[in-house]
């Protein structure tokens, strides 16, 4: 027979074992699972809404924030060309980034 | 002397160059290789320790940057087009004193790509080949590893001296000329000394990189010694030597890698030497049109073409016989890389559809440029207008396939892992070939339709219909950009995390190096070729066997 109060500390050091092994590791799934793109698209979607009802609730008024620093970039970015430039600096970063993390990479 | 002294000259040096290789390199001592050695290791002091002596490292990092670069030239080509459509397009950035232009863009562009992506992708491939085509070691690993940086350097003040050939005074593309050829020197002699301690006869490839690099310089020498470096005809005569050092050394790599990438023997060894002597003993027409850039790559002030009549007639005809040595070396890389059949051996190999592309390319863009090359020497200047698009034409479609292909079909050779993904690079190769072939035909049709405006009134400089082809040009380009970054992308991945090569032997080899082939079943001829057998390998048949270290019965 087992008396309750031996079973009871049997089971504090179990769940002592178990806290301390969750403690000490730090666990990162190998795959992206699929759920977490609706996440972000949802966020995305809601920014979209988000815009579409500032334009309906407050029509011809201009976005907070945003609407004072495009201006800054008036006369800058104002050819096509920025656009493919722009492509070509996602390139070039993701060139630079790929070096980096794969030579520091185990 | 006119043009026809400094091509006798230069032959007369090239021969004794070709000699003196042939008779054992005999400069090369046993006293001078020591101090060749030393200069290329123990003299740098310090700096040799930061490179890499593992073999293959030279070759990789080469090739590495030559990605990098491939990326930045497309970017600044790109860029140079558009401004020809739109010049303002970048005016914001006057705020910062720059104002560049679409041709200075398009000469860094031009600049880079050649001896930014093309120039490194072929020395890369050529510390591969001349070591395996010798059955020897490269001589200094390290010294070519870091000497790559050396040659980075030098390109990226080029750039600079394209957009700005002086500041404060000083000749920037100058600077480059010494740096680079500081560099090139180090890559000759670590060449020359592995091809000195060879183990057996060179094949042509071989020689054809060697001979490539060697004339280089050899070229620059002749202009100067027969004291026509400050003339027109010197200076025009100096970039076609040059054209035709780097059509020697891209001769080598092609061929070399057609047969390693495919499996195939080599087709033809005569057409091989063809293309050696053919493009020593003629003119190369394919390249910049003017000899504007060599005098300012010394410092010089450009001077005008003013050729004689015997200049004109000698030039048009030893520029006409570089058709024979084009001929053949765009049969020899396609039949070699098809085999006996009518189809591509191994064409799951990314790098063979891009040398099978540069080769088919090959005819028409060297035929094209003897016409822009013979107006121009002959002064009627009617096809000047499109000769700059031409240019990026045999660039784009011809030296970079061919040394990009190259490149990729050694690649898991030097650093022992195959590319990311070899449908990576095919879709980069039909975004990059595409993309370059028909944005530079439109172009070329803008140019065209210039030259008939023009024509017709000589005030329309710019009208509606040649922008928006070369709008439409440009933007097709932009595949180019795009492509040379996925290529450039799936290069570094795969030289990290590619899938490693287990036995270089299950890869394909060049027909040159096996000796004999041990037969353990019944086979084909036609497997036997694939695996890498020439006509001169041994088969040597091996009886099957359980006992360990036997052939086992599977």
């Amino acid at each position: 027979m087992i008396s309750g109060g031996n079973i009871v500390s049997s089971w504090d050091v179990i769940m002592e074992n178990e806290k301390k092994d969750s403690v000490s590791e730090f666990i990162e799934g190998e795959n992206e699972p699929a759920a977490s793109w609706i996440l972000f698209i949802l966020g995305f979607v809601i920014t979209i809404i988000f815009l579409v009802l500032y334009g309906v609730l407050f029509p011809g008024s201009d976005l907070p924030v945003v609407s004072t620093i495009l201006p800054i970039f008036e006369g800058v970015f104002d050819s096509g060309l920025w656009f493919f430039i722009l492509g070509i600096m996602i390139g070039a970063f993701a060139i630079l980034g790929t070096m980096l993390t794969e030579a520091t990479s185990e | 002397m006119g043009l026809i002294t400094i091509l006798m000259v230069f032959w007369l040096l090239m021969i004794v160059v070709y000699v003196m290789l042939n008779r054992g390199i005999w400069v090369f001592t046993d006293v001078t290789k020591g101090f060749s050695l030393f200069m290329l290791e123990k003299a740098l002091g310090p700096a040799i320790d930061f490179a890499e002596g593992r073999s293959g490292s030279g070759s990789v990092a080469w090739i590495i940057q030559g990605a990098v670069w491939l990326a930045i030239s497309s970017t600044l080509t790109f860029i140079g087009l558009w401004l020809g459509h739109e010049p303002n397009a970048l005016h914001s950035l006057s705020a910062w004193g720059l104002n560049p232009t679409s041709e200075s863009l398009l000469l860094a562009g031009k600049l880079s790509t050649i001896f930014g992506a093309v120039g490194m992708f072929l020395i890369g491939s050529a510390l591969h080949i001349v070591p395996n085509l010798a059955n020897t070691n490269l001589a200094s690993e390290k010294n070519a590893t870091l000497v790559s940086f050396v040659w980075a350097l030098s390109v990226s003040i080029m750039v600079i001296g394209a957009y700005r050939p002086e500041i404060f005074g000083v000749k920037i593309l100058l600077i480059s000329t010494v740096i680079n050829s500081l560099a090139l020197i180090a890559i000759i002699v670590n060449l020359l000394l592995t091809a000195s301690s060879r183990e057996r006869k060179i094949a042509f490839p071989g020689w054809l990189i060697i001979i490539g690099l060697i004339s280089f310089p050899v070229s620059t020498l002749t202009v100067v010694i027969t004291g026509n470096i400050t003339s027109g005809t010197g200076q025009w005569a100096l970039v076609r030597l040059i054209g035709a050092s780097f059509f020697l050394q891209l001769s080598g790599v092609g061929l070399y890698a057609a047969s390693f990438g495919s499996g195939n023997p080599l087709w033809s060894r005569s057409l091989t030497a063809i293309t050696l002597a053919g493009s020593i003993f003629t003119l190369n027409p394919i390249g910049f049109t003017s000899g504007e850039l060599s005098a300012m790559f010394l410092g010089l002030d450009p001077s005008l073409l003013e050729p004689s009549r015997n200049d004109l007639i000698g030039g048009s005809f030893i520029m006409a016989l570089f058709a024979v040595p084009l001929i053949a070396l765009a049969s020899n890389l396609i039949i070699t890389i098809r085999g006996d059949d009518s189809f591509i051996e191994n064409s799951d190999n990314p790098g063979i559809a891009e040398i099978n592309f540069g080769a088919i390319m090959l005819i028409p863009v060297g035929i094209s440029f003897l016409f822009i090359q013979t107006d121009f020497l002959s002064g009627n200047n009617e096809l000047m207008e499109i000769s700059s698009s031409m240019h990026l034409l045999a660039i784009w479609t011809v030296l970079v396939p061919i040394s990009l292909g190259a490149t990729l079909c050694i690649f898991p050779a030097v650093s022992g892992r195959n590319v990311l993904s070899a449908n990576r690079s095919r879709r980069a190769f039909w975004m990059m070939s595409g993309g370059a072939f028909t944005g530079i035909i439109f172009t070329i049709m803008g140019d065209f339709s210039n030259i008939s405006l023009l024509e017709s009134n000589p005030e329309a400089v710019i009208t509606e219909t040649p922008n928006a082809l070369r709008s439409l040009g440009s933007v097709i380009f932009y595949f180019v950009v795009l492509g040379s970054i996925f290529q450039c992308l799936n290069m570094i991945r795969g030289f990290y995390r590619g899938s490693k090569i287990i036995n270089e032997n299950s890869q394909s080899s060049t027909s040159i190096s096996m000796k004999s082939y041990n037969l353990t079943k019944t086979t084909t001829v036609r497997k036997l070729f694939s695996k890498g057998a020439t006509m001169e390998t041994e088969i040597v048949p091996v009886s099957e066997s359980e006992k360990q270290g036997k052939p086992t019965e599977l």
